[in-house]
């Protein structure tokens, strides 16, 4: 049930998930937190079960530190998402991890990278993404929207459209969703939600 | 110091003056070894071997002083042929590693920081020696060209210019003298080949 949305520009990548965390007929909570920081320039987001997303998201953010610690580097995108997708191969035909991954990064040359994975070690570097049922929907939005050359703003616009049109028309209520911003000045965090009002659609 | 040899059995036991003995004699090793010696220039780096075989009647084809570990990174040594092929295939399976998680190449100073923590665990484990070789480690990557230099103990040493194996302390004050900061390849180069045959015996 979990969405995540990814939009990648000029200099910069968003990452959106939704916050919810719920099981059957019940909402537990709101602040569920998908995406992980690894360090100032990428963020690491999951979908999937709540166990499996955890344990992956912290295993691979202190993974990469350590690496950063031993080495005094900082990664490139391009190598953290193949460390990843690493991680993800080895363990499939052991012990699997069902996490679907958006990983979004900003390199030292201040190029923008989003990198869609699947929980089978599918890799593939793309513009803009989504995992869950959000897909369906709002891919054909950013299909229609997005622009190479596109602004942060532009691009945090584009994000806002998506949730609302997830809020719109997926039947499952997720009411509050965190946006990661990534830039060449390192990573800020923001909570939206949807800014649609639904009573719009009830026919007088 | 005759209580240093009463020390020298034992790889890991320290000798009352603070050495590892069996380091110190590995380092000897070395310094019987055909030298070698690396000059980093502005726009590349280059080593260089003696190669010395014992009569005509050897195949020198088959006889390998210089050794790619990846594309971009080479090495050369001074000591035990032996050791050297052996560290030289670890290198290679760690820069192929190194690969296979990252889908990227090795950056020099990692894979000389990879072999050089292989060359101090032969200090430290059971069963095992040191090797009997320096290695000179030379390579281009993001943070231009570079060369190091490891020795048995395990340290490495980021290097402008330096030499190993005979003669190595006349080599390293013929490259001070020789050295200049705005070097080309093509310069290094030849200051490498004055350099060995400085050092060269005979034939």
């Amino acid at each position: 049930m979990d969405s995540l949305i990814g939009v990648s520009g000029k200099g910069f990548v968003i990452v959106a998930a939704d916050m919810s965390a719920a099981r059957s007929i019940m909402a537990y909570q709101y602040s569920d937190h998908k995406i992980l920081q690894l360090d100032d320039s990428k963020v690491l987001g999951g979908a999937g079960p709540q166990a499996d997303r955890v344990r992956f998201l912290e295993y691979i953010e202190k993974n990469v530190k350590l690496n950063a610690l031993r080495t005094g580097l900082t990664a490139s995108c391009h190598g953290t998402a193949h460390y990843v997708r690493r991680e993800l191969a080895d363990a499939l035909r052991k012990a699997p991890y069902q996490v679907n991954c958006l990983l979004g990064g900003v390199d030292a040359d201040g190029s923008g990278h989003l990198y869609w994975m699947d929980y089978l070690a599918t890799m593939q570097e793309t513009k803009y993404s989504a995992h869950g049922y959000a897909g369906y929907f709002i891919l054909s939005t950013l299909d229609r929207y997005y622009k190479e050359d596109m602004t942060l703003e532009q691009g945090k616009e584009l994000i806002q459209t998506c949730i609302n049109e997830v809020a719109t028309r997926f039947l499952i209520n997720q009411p509050k969703w965190k946006v990661s911003i990534v830039t060449a000045e390192g990573v800020t965090e923001e909570v939206t939600q949807p800014t649609v009002d639904l009573t719009d659609k009830i026919p007088e | 110091m005759a209580s240093e040899s009463a020390y020298s059995f034992s790889l890991t036991t320290f000798s009352p003056t603070g050495k590892l003995v069996q380091i110190e004699h590995a380092l000897a090793a070395v310094q019987k070894g055909s030298a070698a010696l690396g000059i980093q220039a502005t726009n590349g780096v280059v080593i260089a071997t003696e190669k010395k075989v014992k009569s005509p009647l050897v195949d020198d084809s088959t006889v390998e002083r210089l050794v790619s570990i990846t594309d971009g990174i080479g090495m050369a040594y001074a000591g035990m042929g032996p050791d050297f092929r052996l560290l030289t295939r670890k290198a290679q399976k760690k820069a192929q590693e190194y690969y296979l998680t990252y889908k990227e190449e090795i950056p020099v100073l990692q894979l000389t920081r990879a072999v050089a923590k292989i060359m101090q665990e032969f200090t430290q484990q059971g069963g095992v020696r040191p090797a009997g070789v320096s290695l000179l480690i030379i390579g281009h990557d993001h943070d231009g060209p570079q060369l190091f230099q490891v020795d048995p103990s395990g340290a490495y040493f980021g290097w402008r210019a330096s030499a190993i194996g005979k003669g190595y302390q006349q080599a390293k004050t013929f490259l001070e003298k020789r050295y200049a900061d705005d070097m080309e390849l093509e310069d290094a180069v030849h200051t490498a080949l004055l350099t060995l045959r400085e050092g060269f015996e005979g034939r």
